[in-house]
């Protein structure tokens, strides 16, 4: 059973993405979006493996700019990821 | 020092007992109203010659990171009005060097010129020279 995990928080705010790092297993995609895009440049996302999904819109209006474990997706992509695992959790 | 004792004092920035604000930011710009509501304070406070300053610290200084376009997710660019800072005599602009470090934004790539990077003891020391503290 495979979950998207949705982080919508920055890790320096709150303890939700630390939560949701110790929660994914392998078949699980991780998607950051909103504060969660500020994620991307915090130490924990070193823990994640596998790659990581990032809103586009959402890293580009915050001047985040993406690494190599990382991936620009649109809305449109993220709504055929919700299809694709079992269930989903937001982490706000 | 109560806040109607203050409220007397605005329209006199001559006055010996006007008091000194420090406006503290703590919250990334676009999630939430908070970085706005700081900066309409700061501009009132600007436009009455009251004595501001204004502190950058946890997630606050995302607001200061350059290239930033709030259009692409449908917002008005509030952090544009930073740069009209000088024209509210809003000159001393302070920084913690620590949430810099944790938030790997050592490049300082600022849209403002004028902000002062501090240590957190010298931000702590800024902080403690002043009489009124609001924090958003």
């Amino acid at each position: 059973m495979s979950i998207l995990h949705l982080v919508r928080k920055s890790a320096f705010e709150t303890a939700d993405f630390e939560l949701c790092v110790n929660t994914l297993s392998s078949s699980d995609q991780l998607v950051l979006l909103d504060d969660g895009c500020y994620n991307l440049h915090h130490s924990l996302i070193n823990s994640v493996k596998g790659n990581v999904k990032v809103i586009q819109s959402h890293a580009q209006a915050r001047a985040i700019t993406v690494n190599t474990k990382s991936q620009f997706i649109t809305m449109d992509v993220l709504i055929e990821l919700t299809f694709k695992h079992n269930s989903v959790v937001t982490w706000q | 020092m109560n806040d109607i004792e203050h409220t007397a004092n605005l329209g006199s920035s001559e006055n010996d007992s006007s008091k000194s604000v420090a406006i503290i930011n703590s919250k990334a710009p676009y999630s939430s109203s908070m970085g706005k509501d700081a900066l309409d304070v700061a501009l009132i406070f600007g436009s009455y010659e009251q004595d501001v300053s204004l502190f950058f610290h946890g997630d606050g200084v995302y607001q200061l990171i350059g290239k930033q376009n709030s259009m692409l997710i449908q917002l008005k660019d509030y952090l544009k009005t930073f740069s009209a800072f000088e024209f509210y005599d809003l000159e001393t602009i302070y920084v913690c060097q620590k949430s810099l470090e944790d938030r790997c934004l050592t490049d300082r790539n600022f849209h403002i010129d004028n902000a002062v990077v501090l240590n957190t003891k010298a931000f702590s020391e800024k902080l403690h020279q002043h009489n009124i503290i609001f924090r958003f």
